[in-house]
Protein backbone atom coordinates (compact mmCIF):
# COMPACT_ATOMS: atom_id res chain seq x y z
CA UNK A 1 0.00 0.00 0.00
CA UNK A 2 1.20 3.48 -0.84
CA UNK A 3 1.55 5.57 2.29
CA UNK A 4 -0.31 8.79 1.71
CA UNK A 5 0.17 12.02 3.53
CA UNK A 6 -2.51 13.34 5.87
CA UNK A 7 -3.64 16.83 4.91
CA UNK A 8 -5.59 19.31 7.04
CA UNK A 9 -7.55 21.50 4.64
CA UNK A 10 -10.46 23.94 4.68
CA UNK A 11 -12.69 23.11 1.73
CA UNK A 12 -15.63 25.06 0.35
CA UNK A 13 -19.07 23.46 0.13
CA UNK A 14 -20.27 23.40 -3.48
CA UNK A 15 -23.43 21.36 -3.06
CA UNK A 16 -25.29 19.67 -0.20
CA UNK A 17 -28.59 18.01 -1.00
CA UNK A 18 -30.91 15.30 0.20
CA UNK A 19 -30.67 12.61 -2.49
CA UNK A 20 -33.05 10.17 -0.74
CA UNK A 21 -35.03 10.24 2.48
CA UNK A 22 -32.52 11.18 5.24
CA UNK A 23 -29.54 10.57 2.93
CA UNK A 24 -27.44 13.52 1.79
CA UNK A 25 -24.66 14.04 -0.69
CA UNK A 26 -22.23 16.87 -0.09
CA UNK A 27 -19.60 18.00 -2.57
CA UNK A 28 -16.78 20.36 -1.64
CA UNK A 29 -13.51 21.60 -3.02
CA UNK A 30 -10.43 20.02 -1.45
CA UNK A 31 -7.53 20.47 -3.83
CA UNK A 32 -4.69 19.38 -1.57
CA UNK A 33 -6.46 16.24 -0.35
CA UNK A 34 -7.33 15.34 -3.97
CA UNK A 35 -3.65 15.73 -4.86
CA UNK A 36 -2.95 12.78 -2.57
CA UNK A 37 -5.03 10.64 -4.97
CA UNK A 38 -7.42 8.98 -2.50
CA UNK A 39 -8.92 5.61 -3.47
CA UNK A 40 -12.31 4.04 -2.57
CA UNK A 41 -12.41 2.98 1.06
CA UNK A 42 -10.41 5.93 2.32
CA UNK A 43 -12.09 8.48 4.53
CA UNK A 44 -12.09 12.06 5.76
CA UNK A 45 -12.39 13.24 9.34
CA UNK A 46 -14.68 16.24 9.33
CA UNK A 47 -15.05 18.90 12.00
CA UNK A 48 -18.78 19.60 11.98
CA UNK A 49 -18.97 22.25 14.68
CA UNK A 50 -16.78 25.36 14.98
CA UNK A 51 -17.65 25.62 18.66
CA UNK A 52 -16.41 22.98 21.07
CA UNK A 53 -19.86 21.67 21.91
CA UNK A 54 -19.04 18.70 19.67
CA UNK A 55 -15.28 18.38 20.11
CA UNK A 56 -14.72 15.28 17.98
CA UNK A 57 -14.56 15.15 14.20
CA UNK A 58 -16.79 12.75 12.28
CA UNK A 59 -15.16 10.08 10.11
CA UNK A 60 -16.84 9.94 6.68
CA UNK A 61 -15.88 7.71 3.77
CA UNK A 62 -15.27 9.45 0.47
CA UNK A 63 -18.05 8.88 -2.10
CA UNK A 64 -16.42 10.42 -5.16
CA UNK A 65 -13.43 12.39 -6.39
CA UNK A 66 -13.65 14.69 -9.39
CA UNK A 67 -10.64 16.82 -10.24
CA UNK A 68 -10.31 18.98 -7.14
CA UNK A 69 -13.65 18.06 -5.62
CA UNK A 70 -14.65 15.44 -3.10
CA UNK A 71 -18.08 14.07 -2.23
CA UNK A 72 -19.48 12.27 0.77
CA UNK A 73 -22.82 10.49 1.05
CA UNK A 74 -24.13 10.41 4.61
CA UNK A 75 -27.21 9.42 6.52
CA UNK A 76 -28.50 11.83 9.16
CA UNK A 77 -28.64 9.81 12.37
CA UNK A 78 -27.12 11.96 15.12
CA UNK A 79 -26.24 15.52 16.15
CA UNK A 80 -23.10 15.69 14.00
CA UNK A 81 -24.73 14.58 10.76
CA UNK A 82 -27.72 16.87 11.50
CA UNK A 83 -25.34 19.85 11.68
CA UNK A 84 -23.63 18.69 8.47
CA UNK A 85 -26.98 18.47 6.66
CA UNK A 86 -27.50 22.18 7.36
CA UNK A 87 -24.26 23.29 5.66
CA UNK A 88 -24.97 25.73 2.84
CA UNK A 89 -23.09 26.26 -0.42
CA UNK A 90 -20.05 28.45 0.15
CA UNK A 91 -19.57 27.32 3.77
CA UNK A 92 -16.05 26.45 4.79
CA UNK A 93 -15.62 22.81 5.78
CA UNK A 94 -12.74 21.65 7.99
CA UNK A 95 -11.30 18.41 6.58
CA UNK A 96 -8.56 15.96 7.44
CA UNK A 97 -7.65 13.29 4.92
CA UNK A 98 -7.20 11.10 3.05
CA UNK A 99 -7.15 8.61 5.91
CA UNK A 100 -6.98 4.84 6.21
CA UNK A 101 -6.47 2.09 3.63
CA UNK A 102 -8.57 1.30 0.58
CA UNK A 103 -10.32 -1.57 -1.19
CA UNK A 104 -7.93 -4.09 -2.71
CA UNK A 105 -7.51 -6.47 -5.59
CA UNK A 106 -10.37 -7.39 -7.92
CA UNK A 107 -8.42 -9.19 -10.66
CA UNK A 108 -9.60 -12.69 -11.41
CA UNK A 109 -12.80 -12.19 -9.41
CA UNK A 110 -16.33 -10.94 -9.93
CA UNK A 111 -16.62 -8.09 -7.46
CA UNK A 112 -19.95 -7.90 -5.61
CA UNK A 113 -20.36 -4.56 -3.87
CA UNK A 114 -22.83 -4.49 -0.98
CA UNK A 115 -23.89 -1.29 0.76
CA UNK A 116 -26.61 0.38 2.74
CA UNK A 117 -27.47 3.30 4.99
CA UNK A 118 -24.41 4.89 6.54
CA UNK A 119 -22.11 2.74 4.44
CA UNK A 120 -22.92 3.87 0.93
CA UNK A 121 -20.01 6.20 0.20
CA UNK A 122 -17.16 3.77 -0.47
CA UNK A 123 -19.46 1.32 -2.30
CA UNK A 124 -20.84 3.96 -4.66
CA UNK A 125 -17.37 5.30 -5.41
CA UNK A 126 -15.89 1.82 -5.92
CA UNK A 127 -18.81 1.04 -8.26
CA UNK A 128 -17.92 4.11 -10.31
CA UNK A 129 -14.20 3.29 -10.41
CA UNK A 130 -14.88 -0.29 -11.53
CA UNK A 131 -17.28 1.00 -14.19
CA UNK A 132 -14.65 3.43 -15.45
CA UNK A 133 -12.07 0.66 -15.57
CA UNK A 134 -14.47 -1.69 -17.38
CA UNK A 135 -14.46 -4.25 -14.56
CA UNK A 136 -17.67 -6.29 -14.67
CA UNK A 137 -19.24 -6.33 -11.23
CA UNK A 138 -22.53 -6.36 -9.32
CA UNK A 139 -23.81 -3.85 -6.78
CA UNK A 140 -26.44 -4.63 -4.15
CA UNK A 141 -27.86 -1.78 -2.07
CA UNK A 142 -30.24 -2.28 0.84
CA UNK A 143 -32.66 0.13 2.53
CA UNK A 144 -35.86 0.12 4.56
CA UNK A 145 -38.01 1.44 1.72
CA UNK A 146 -37.94 3.01 -1.73
CA UNK A 147 -37.66 6.51 -0.18
CA UNK A 148 -34.11 5.78 0.97
CA UNK A 149 -32.86 4.69 -2.44
CA UNK A 150 -31.29 7.00 -4.99
CA UNK A 151 -30.24 4.36 -7.53
CA UNK A 152 -32.67 2.51 -9.81
CA UNK A 153 -33.22 -1.21 -9.54
CA UNK A 154 -31.75 -2.50 -12.78
CA UNK A 155 -30.52 -6.13 -12.68
CA UNK A 156 -29.66 -5.99 -16.39
CA UNK A 157 -27.15 -3.29 -15.52
CA UNK A 158 -26.05 -5.35 -12.49
CA UNK A 159 -27.64 -2.95 -9.98
CA UNK A 160 -29.84 -4.68 -7.39
CA UNK A 161 -31.87 -2.82 -4.80
CA UNK A 162 -33.51 -4.44 -1.81
CA UNK A 163 -36.02 -3.02 0.66
CA UNK A 164 -37.30 -4.25 4.00
CA UNK A 165 -40.87 -3.37 2.96
CA UNK A 166 -40.63 -4.57 -0.65
CA UNK A 167 -41.45 -1.12 -2.03
CA UNK A 168 -38.71 -1.45 -4.66
CA UNK A 169 -36.41 -4.21 -5.87
CA UNK A 170 -36.12 -7.45 -3.92
CA UNK A 171 -38.17 -7.75 -0.72
CA UNK A 172 -36.03 -8.31 2.37
CA UNK A 173 -32.40 -7.76 3.30
CA UNK A 174 -29.49 -7.77 0.87
CA UNK A 175 -28.50 -11.32 1.82
CA UNK A 176 -30.83 -13.44 -0.39
CA UNK A 177 -29.77 -11.40 -3.43
CA UNK A 178 -26.11 -11.64 -2.48
CA UNK A 179 -26.39 -15.42 -2.05
CA UNK A 180 -28.13 -15.77 -5.41
CA UNK A 181 -25.46 -13.72 -7.20
CA UNK A 182 -22.68 -15.71 -5.52
CA UNK A 183 -24.24 -18.90 -6.91
CA UNK A 184 -24.35 -17.46 -10.41
CA UNK A 185 -21.00 -15.74 -10.92
CA UNK A 186 -17.43 -17.00 -11.28
CA UNK A 187 -15.08 -16.36 -8.35
CA UNK A 188 -17.21 -13.92 -6.37
CA UNK A 189 -15.39 -11.47 -4.14
CA UNK A 190 -17.49 -9.37 -1.80
CA UNK A 191 -16.88 -5.77 -0.79
CA UNK A 192 -19.22 -4.46 1.87
CA UNK A 193 -19.94 -1.36 3.89
CA UNK A 194 -23.15 -0.77 5.79
CA UNK A 195 -25.02 -0.87 9.06
CA UNK A 196 -23.85 -3.38 11.64
CA UNK A 197 -26.58 -6.03 11.08
CA UNK A 198 -25.73 -6.06 7.34
CA UNK A 199 -22.01 -6.34 8.02
CA UNK A 200 -22.56 -9.14 10.52
CA UNK A 201 -24.73 -11.06 8.02
CA UNK A 202 -22.15 -10.65 5.23
CA UNK A 203 -19.38 -11.66 7.62
CA UNK A 204 -21.21 -14.83 8.67
CA UNK A 205 -22.03 -15.73 5.08
CA UNK A 206 -18.52 -15.35 3.64
CA UNK A 207 -16.93 -17.18 6.54
CA UNK A 208 -19.35 -20.08 6.04
CA UNK A 209 -18.69 -20.40 2.30
CA UNK A 210 -15.10 -19.22 2.37
CA UNK A 211 -15.59 -16.40 -0.14
CA UNK A 212 -12.98 -13.65 -0.22
CA UNK A 213 -14.45 -10.49 1.25
CA UNK A 214 -13.33 -7.01 2.24
CA UNK A 215 -15.33 -5.15 4.86
CA UNK A 216 -15.22 -1.40 5.41
CA UNK A 217 -15.62 -1.15 9.17
CA UNK A 218 -17.49 1.62 10.95
CA UNK A 219 -16.08 2.76 14.31
CA UNK A 220 -16.46 5.60 16.76
CA UNK A 221 -13.25 7.61 16.41
CA UNK A 222 -11.57 10.20 18.60
CA UNK A 223 -8.84 11.41 16.24
CA UNK A 224 -8.63 9.06 13.21
CA UNK A 225 -4.85 9.43 13.22
CA UNK A 226 -3.72 6.84 15.78
CA UNK A 227 -3.32 9.23 18.70
CA UNK A 228 -6.26 8.26 20.89
CA UNK A 229 -6.40 4.46 20.40
CA UNK A 230 -10.17 4.70 20.71
CA UNK A 231 -11.41 2.96 17.54
CA UNK A 232 -10.24 -0.62 17.99
CA UNK A 233 -11.73 -3.79 16.54
CA UNK A 234 -10.87 -7.31 17.68
CA UNK A 235 -8.68 -9.40 15.43
CA UNK A 236 -9.76 -12.96 14.61
CA UNK A 237 -6.25 -14.25 15.21
CA UNK A 238 -6.67 -13.17 18.80
CA UNK A 239 -3.99 -15.02 20.68
CA UNK A 240 -5.03 -13.66 24.09
CA UNK A 241 -1.42 -13.39 25.12
CA UNK A 242 -0.98 -11.91 28.53
CA UNK A 243 1.38 -9.15 27.50
CA UNK A 244 0.93 -7.79 24.00
CA UNK A 245 0.10 -4.61 22.14
CA UNK A 246 -1.71 -4.37 18.80
CA UNK A 247 -2.02 -8.13 18.48
CA UNK A 248 -5.50 -8.54 19.91
CA UNK A 249 -6.89 -5.16 18.88
CA UNK A 250 -6.41 -3.35 15.59
CA UNK A 251 -6.82 0.42 15.11
CA UNK A 252 -9.62 0.96 12.58
CA UNK A 253 -8.30 4.44 11.71
CA UNK A 254 -4.77 3.54 10.70
CA UNK A 255 -4.89 -0.25 10.11
CA UNK A 256 -8.36 -0.10 8.50
CA UNK A 257 -11.06 0.79 7.79
CA UNK A 258 -10.87 -2.02 5.18
CA UNK A 259 -10.29 -5.51 6.56
CA UNK A 260 -10.36 -8.96 5.03
CA UNK A 261 -13.44 -10.55 6.63
CA UNK A 262 -11.30 -13.35 8.04
CA UNK A 263 -9.08 -10.90 9.91
CA UNK A 264 -11.71 -9.57 12.31
CA UNK A 265 -14.51 -10.59 14.63
CA UNK A 266 -17.70 -8.65 15.30
CA UNK A 267 -18.59 -8.67 18.98
CA UNK B 1 9.07 43.85 22.04
CA UNK B 2 10.51 40.40 22.63
CA UNK B 3 8.42 38.21 24.85
CA UNK B 4 10.06 35.60 27.03
CA UNK B 5 7.77 32.57 27.00
CA UNK B 6 10.22 30.25 28.76
CA UNK B 7 9.35 28.59 32.04
CA UNK B 8 11.20 26.29 34.42
CA UNK B 9 10.13 23.14 36.20
CA UNK B 10 12.71 21.76 38.61
CA UNK B 11 16.07 22.23 36.88
CA UNK B 12 14.64 22.07 33.38
CA UNK B 13 13.92 25.12 31.26
CA UNK B 14 11.19 24.87 28.61
CA UNK B 15 10.99 27.19 25.59
CA UNK B 16 7.32 27.84 26.29
CA UNK B 17 4.69 26.67 28.77
CA UNK B 18 2.43 24.78 26.32
CA UNK B 19 2.89 21.00 26.36
CA UNK B 20 0.78 18.19 24.92
CA UNK B 21 -0.84 15.87 27.45
CA UNK B 22 -0.24 12.19 27.95
CA UNK B 23 -2.54 9.91 25.98
CA UNK B 24 -3.51 12.64 23.52
CA UNK B 25 -0.39 12.83 21.37
CA UNK B 26 0.73 9.20 21.09
CA UNK B 27 4.49 8.83 21.30
CA UNK B 28 5.02 12.24 19.72
CA UNK B 29 5.61 11.40 16.07
CA UNK B 30 2.18 10.23 14.81
CA UNK B 31 1.16 13.75 13.74
CA UNK B 32 4.34 14.73 11.91
CA UNK B 33 2.35 15.33 8.70
CA UNK B 34 0.28 17.96 10.46
CA UNK B 35 2.46 19.74 13.00
CA UNK B 36 6.03 20.81 13.71
CA UNK B 37 6.40 19.21 17.14
CA UNK B 38 9.70 21.01 17.79
CA UNK B 39 7.65 24.14 18.52
CA UNK B 40 5.97 22.52 21.51
CA UNK B 41 7.10 23.34 25.04
CA UNK B 42 7.27 19.60 25.66
CA UNK B 43 5.68 16.32 24.63
CA UNK B 44 4.30 14.13 27.38
CA UNK B 45 4.10 10.58 26.04
CA UNK B 46 1.41 7.98 26.38
CA UNK B 47 1.62 6.11 29.67
CA UNK B 48 4.39 3.52 29.49
CA UNK B 49 4.05 0.35 31.57
CA UNK B 50 6.34 -2.52 32.52
CA UNK B 51 4.73 -4.86 29.98
CA UNK B 52 2.94 -4.06 26.69
CA UNK B 53 -0.81 -3.65 27.11
CA UNK B 54 -3.63 -4.25 24.62
CA UNK B 55 -5.99 -1.94 26.48
CA UNK B 56 -9.71 -2.32 27.05
CA UNK B 57 -12.33 -3.88 24.72
CA UNK B 58 -14.30 -1.49 22.49
CA UNK B 59 -16.22 0.74 22.64
CA UNK B 60 -13.52 2.87 24.22
CA UNK B 61 -14.66 6.43 23.55
CA UNK B 62 -17.81 8.50 23.30
CA UNK B 63 -18.44 12.18 22.75
CA UNK B 64 -20.29 14.06 25.52
CA UNK B 65 -21.40 17.70 25.68
CA UNK B 66 -18.18 19.71 25.13
CA UNK B 67 -16.13 16.69 26.03
CA UNK B 68 -15.58 12.98 25.70
CA UNK B 69 -15.31 9.89 27.86
CA UNK B 70 -12.48 7.47 27.23
CA UNK B 71 -11.56 4.10 28.55
CA UNK B 72 -8.48 3.10 26.58
CA UNK B 73 -6.97 1.07 29.41
CA UNK B 74 -3.33 2.18 29.07
CA UNK B 75 -2.76 0.48 25.71
CA UNK B 76 0.96 0.89 25.04
CA UNK B 77 4.04 -0.84 23.64
CA UNK B 78 5.70 -1.43 27.04
CA UNK B 79 8.97 0.00 28.31
CA UNK B 80 11.36 -2.31 26.42
CA UNK B 81 9.94 -1.51 23.00
CA UNK B 82 9.63 2.15 23.99
CA UNK B 83 13.36 2.28 24.70
CA UNK B 84 14.14 0.42 21.48
CA UNK B 85 11.79 2.28 19.11
CA UNK B 86 11.09 5.72 20.53
CA UNK B 87 14.06 6.84 22.65
CA UNK B 88 16.38 7.04 19.57
CA UNK B 89 13.75 9.14 17.75
CA UNK B 90 13.71 11.66 20.60
CA UNK B 91 17.40 12.53 19.98
CA UNK B 92 16.32 14.72 17.06
CA UNK B 93 12.77 15.67 17.97
CA UNK B 94 13.69 19.26 18.81
CA UNK B 95 11.88 19.63 22.11
CA UNK B 96 11.73 18.11 25.56
CA UNK B 97 10.11 14.71 25.98
CA UNK B 98 8.59 13.76 29.32
CA UNK B 99 7.85 10.06 29.66
CA UNK B 100 4.58 9.30 31.40
CA UNK B 101 4.78 6.15 33.53
CA UNK B 102 1.89 4.03 34.83
CA UNK B 103 1.90 0.96 37.03
CA UNK B 104 0.02 -1.13 39.53
CA UNK B 105 2.60 -1.31 42.30
CA UNK B 106 5.62 0.72 43.41
CA UNK B 107 7.80 -1.98 41.86
CA UNK B 108 6.08 -1.56 38.48
CA UNK B 109 6.75 2.17 38.41
CA UNK B 110 10.34 1.69 39.62
CA UNK B 111 10.97 -0.98 36.98
CA UNK B 112 9.98 1.40 34.14
CA UNK B 113 11.80 4.39 35.59
CA UNK B 114 15.02 2.47 36.26
CA UNK B 115 15.04 1.00 32.76
CA UNK B 116 14.61 4.48 31.29
CA UNK B 117 17.35 5.86 33.54
CA UNK B 118 19.81 3.22 32.39
CA UNK B 119 18.85 3.69 28.72
CA UNK B 120 20.56 7.08 28.81
CA UNK B 121 17.97 8.47 26.42
CA UNK B 122 16.99 12.03 25.70
CA UNK B 123 14.11 12.20 28.16
CA UNK B 124 14.09 15.26 30.38
CA UNK B 125 11.88 13.81 33.07
CA UNK B 126 8.96 11.66 34.13
CA UNK B 127 5.31 12.28 34.71
CA UNK B 128 3.86 9.67 37.02
CA UNK B 129 0.31 8.61 36.22
CA UNK B 130 -1.16 7.74 39.60
CA UNK B 131 -4.64 8.53 38.47
CA UNK B 132 -5.85 6.47 35.52
CA UNK B 133 -9.49 5.65 36.21
CA UNK B 134 -9.71 2.90 33.59
CA UNK B 135 -7.81 -0.09 34.87
CA UNK B 136 -9.14 -2.71 37.23
CA UNK B 137 -6.22 -3.38 39.48
CA UNK B 138 -4.81 -0.63 41.62
CA UNK B 139 -7.63 1.61 40.49
CA UNK B 140 -6.74 5.08 41.71
CA UNK B 141 -5.08 3.54 44.75
CA UNK B 142 -2.10 5.87 44.75
CA UNK B 143 -3.83 9.07 43.85
CA UNK B 144 -6.56 8.93 46.49
CA UNK B 145 -4.34 8.10 49.44
CA UNK B 146 -1.74 10.62 50.66
CA UNK B 147 0.39 7.92 52.28
CA UNK B 148 0.64 5.80 49.11
CA UNK B 149 1.33 8.90 47.03
CA UNK B 150 4.15 9.90 49.39
CA UNK B 151 5.72 6.42 49.42
CA UNK B 152 5.58 6.03 45.65
CA UNK B 153 7.07 9.48 45.07
CA UNK B 154 9.82 8.81 47.59
CA UNK B 155 10.77 5.51 45.93
CA UNK B 156 10.93 7.14 42.49
CA UNK B 157 12.79 10.18 43.80
CA UNK B 158 15.56 7.96 45.14
CA UNK B 159 15.93 6.41 41.66
CA UNK B 160 16.27 9.58 39.56
CA UNK B 161 17.65 13.08 39.65
CA UNK B 162 15.61 14.04 36.60
CA UNK B 163 12.43 16.09 36.66
CA UNK B 164 9.78 14.14 38.58
CA UNK B 165 6.16 15.16 38.10
CA UNK B 166 3.14 13.53 39.77
CA UNK B 167 -0.10 13.69 37.79
CA UNK B 168 -3.02 14.00 40.17
CA UNK B 169 -6.62 12.88 40.03
CA UNK B 170 -9.53 15.27 40.53
CA UNK B 171 -11.57 12.36 41.92
CA UNK B 172 -10.53 13.02 45.51
CA UNK B 173 -11.92 14.93 48.47
CA UNK B 174 -8.93 17.23 48.93
CA UNK B 175 -6.47 17.49 46.04
CA UNK B 176 -4.29 19.86 48.11
CA UNK B 177 -3.62 17.09 50.64
CA UNK B 178 -2.50 14.64 47.93
CA UNK B 179 -0.37 17.38 46.35
CA UNK B 180 1.34 18.04 49.69
CA UNK B 181 2.06 14.31 50.10
CA UNK B 182 3.67 14.15 46.64
CA UNK B 183 5.84 17.15 47.44
CA UNK B 184 6.88 15.59 50.76
CA UNK B 185 7.90 12.52 48.78
CA UNK B 186 10.14 14.68 46.61
CA UNK B 187 8.11 15.62 43.52
CA UNK B 188 9.55 18.55 41.55
CA UNK B 189 6.19 19.50 40.05
CA UNK B 190 2.56 18.40 39.89
CA UNK B 191 0.22 17.96 36.92
CA UNK B 192 -3.50 18.48 37.42
CA UNK B 193 -5.90 17.20 36.43
CA UNK B 194 -6.31 13.73 35.02
CA UNK B 195 -9.82 12.82 33.82
CA UNK B 196 -12.93 12.92 35.97
CA UNK B 197 -15.16 9.89 36.37
CA UNK B 198 -17.79 10.01 33.66
CA UNK B 199 -20.58 7.85 32.29
CA UNK B 200 -23.08 8.07 29.46
CA UNK B 201 -25.82 5.59 28.55
CA UNK B 202 -27.65 4.94 25.29
CA UNK B 203 -31.36 5.11 26.20
CA UNK B 204 -32.29 2.96 23.18
CA UNK B 205 -30.16 -0.01 24.20
CA UNK B 206 -29.83 0.82 27.94
CA UNK B 207 -26.14 0.09 27.50
CA UNK B 208 -23.34 2.34 28.71
CA UNK B 209 -21.57 3.92 25.74
CA UNK B 210 -18.20 2.54 26.73
CA UNK B 211 -17.23 -0.98 27.64
CA UNK B 212 -16.00 -0.33 31.17
CA UNK B 213 -19.30 1.47 31.96
CA UNK B 214 -17.52 4.35 33.68
CA UNK B 215 -14.56 6.09 32.04
CA UNK B 216 -12.55 9.30 32.17
CA UNK B 217 -14.21 12.56 31.17
CA UNK B 218 -12.06 15.17 29.44
CA UNK B 219 -12.41 18.19 27.16
CA UNK B 220 -13.68 21.76 27.59
CA UNK B 221 -16.45 20.60 29.95
CA UNK B 222 -13.88 19.85 32.69
CA UNK B 223 -11.88 23.09 32.33
CA UNK B 224 -13.39 24.82 35.38
CA UNK B 225 -12.55 21.76 37.50
CA UNK B 226 -8.98 21.88 36.24
CA UNK B 227 -8.61 25.56 36.97
CA UNK B 228 -10.05 25.19 40.48
CA UNK B 229 -7.72 22.25 41.13
CA UNK B 230 -4.65 24.19 40.00
CA UNK B 231 -5.74 27.10 42.20
CA UNK B 232 -6.11 24.84 45.26
CA UNK B 233 -2.82 23.00 44.66
CA UNK B 234 -0.85 26.19 44.15
CA UNK B 235 -2.15 27.46 47.49
CA UNK B 236 -1.23 24.17 49.20
CA UNK B 237 2.34 23.60 47.91
CA UNK B 238 5.36 25.54 46.67
CA UNK B 239 6.34 23.46 43.64
CA UNK B 240 5.25 24.38 40.09
CA UNK B 241 1.90 23.13 38.87
CA UNK B 242 1.11 22.08 35.29
CA UNK B 243 -2.52 22.84 34.43
CA UNK B 244 -4.50 20.32 32.38
CA UNK B 245 -8.14 20.14 31.43
CA UNK B 246 -10.09 21.40 28.45
CA UNK B 247 -7.59 23.84 26.93
CA UNK B 248 -8.54 24.90 23.39
CA UNK B 249 -7.30 28.51 23.16
CA UNK B 250 -4.83 31.06 24.46
CA UNK B 251 -7.53 32.46 26.75
CA UNK B 252 -7.72 29.08 28.49
CA UNK B 253 -3.95 29.06 28.96
CA UNK B 254 -4.04 32.52 30.54
CA UNK B 255 -6.76 31.34 32.94
CA UNK B 256 -4.62 28.42 34.06
CA UNK B 257 -1.52 30.60 34.46
CA UNK B 258 -3.44 33.16 36.51
CA UNK B 259 -4.81 30.36 38.69
CA UNK B 260 -1.24 29.33 39.51
CA UNK B 261 -0.04 27.03 36.73
CA UNK B 262 3.57 27.41 35.57
CA UNK B 263 2.83 25.43 32.41
CA UNK B 264 -0.14 23.75 30.77
CA UNK B 265 -0.92 20.66 28.73
CA UNK B 266 -3.32 20.58 25.80
CA UNK B 267 -5.19 17.26 25.75
CA UNK B 268 -8.47 16.32 24.09
CA UNK B 269 -8.20 19.23 21.63
CA UNK B 270 -5.29 17.41 19.94
CA UNK B 271 -7.73 14.78 18.71
CA UNK B 272 -9.57 17.42 16.70
CA UNK B 273 -6.53 19.41 15.63
CA UNK B 274 -3.02 18.04 16.11
CA UNK B 275 -1.56 21.50 15.44
CA UNK B 276 -3.68 23.34 17.99
CA UNK B 277 -0.99 23.55 20.69
CA UNK B 278 1.48 25.18 18.28
CA UNK B 279 -1.17 27.73 17.26
CA UNK B 280 -1.86 28.47 20.93
CA UNK B 281 1.88 29.07 21.43
CA UNK B 282 1.87 31.65 18.63
CA UNK B 283 -1.25 33.26 20.06
CA UNK B 284 0.38 33.38 23.49
CA UNK B 285 3.26 35.43 22.07
CA UNK B 286 0.80 37.81 20.44
CA UNK B 287 -1.27 38.08 23.62
CA UNK B 288 1.81 39.00 25.65
CA UNK B 289 2.91 41.62 23.11
CA UNK B 290 -0.53 43.19 23.02
CA UNK B 291 -0.74 43.27 26.80
CA UNK B 292 2.83 44.42 27.50
CA UNK B 293 3.80 41.23 29.27
CA UNK B 294 7.56 40.86 28.94
CA UNK B 295 7.82 37.46 30.48
CA UNK B 296 5.14 34.80 30.76
CA UNK B 297 6.19 34.08 34.35
CA UNK B 298 4.67 37.45 35.30
CA UNK B 299 1.23 35.90 34.86
CA UNK B 300 1.70 32.85 37.06
CA UNK B 301 -0.65 32.92 40.05
CA UNK B 302 -1.67 36.54 39.42
CA UNK B 303 -5.40 35.95 39.79
CA UNK B 304 -6.91 38.71 41.87
CA UNK B 305 -8.96 36.53 44.19
CA UNK B 306 -11.85 37.80 46.26
CA UNK B 307 -11.03 37.91 49.97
Amino acid sequence: MIVKKMIAEKGTVLNNEEIAHGIYQMTFSAERICNEEPFPGQFLNICVDDSWEHPLRRPMSIADVNDNQLSIIYKVFGEGTKILSEYKNGYSIDLLGPLGNSFGETEGTTPILIGGGVGLSPIIWFHKVLQTNGVEHKIVVGAQSVNEHFLSHDPEENIYLTTDDGSVGEHGTVMPTVKKICDEVENPKLFSCGPEPMMKAVHLFVNKFDFPCELSVESYMGCATGLCQGCVIERASNSLKEHSYHERYSLVCTDGPIYQAKEIVFS
Amino acid sequence: MTVDLSVSLGDVSFKNPVFVASGTFGYGTESNDLVDVSQLGAIVTKSITKHPREGNPPPRIVETPSGMINSIGLANIGVDKYIEKMIPVYEKIGTHVITNIAGFSIDDYLHVLEKLESSGGNVCGYEINVSCPNVDTGRMEFSVDPKSTRELTKALRSATKKLLILKLSPNVTDIGEIAAAAVEGGADALSAINTLFGMSIDPATRRPNINTNIGGLSGPSIRPVGIASVYKISKAVDVPVIGIGGITSVKDVIEYLLAGASAVQVGTANFRDAAIATRIINDLGTYCEENDIATICDLIGKVESYD
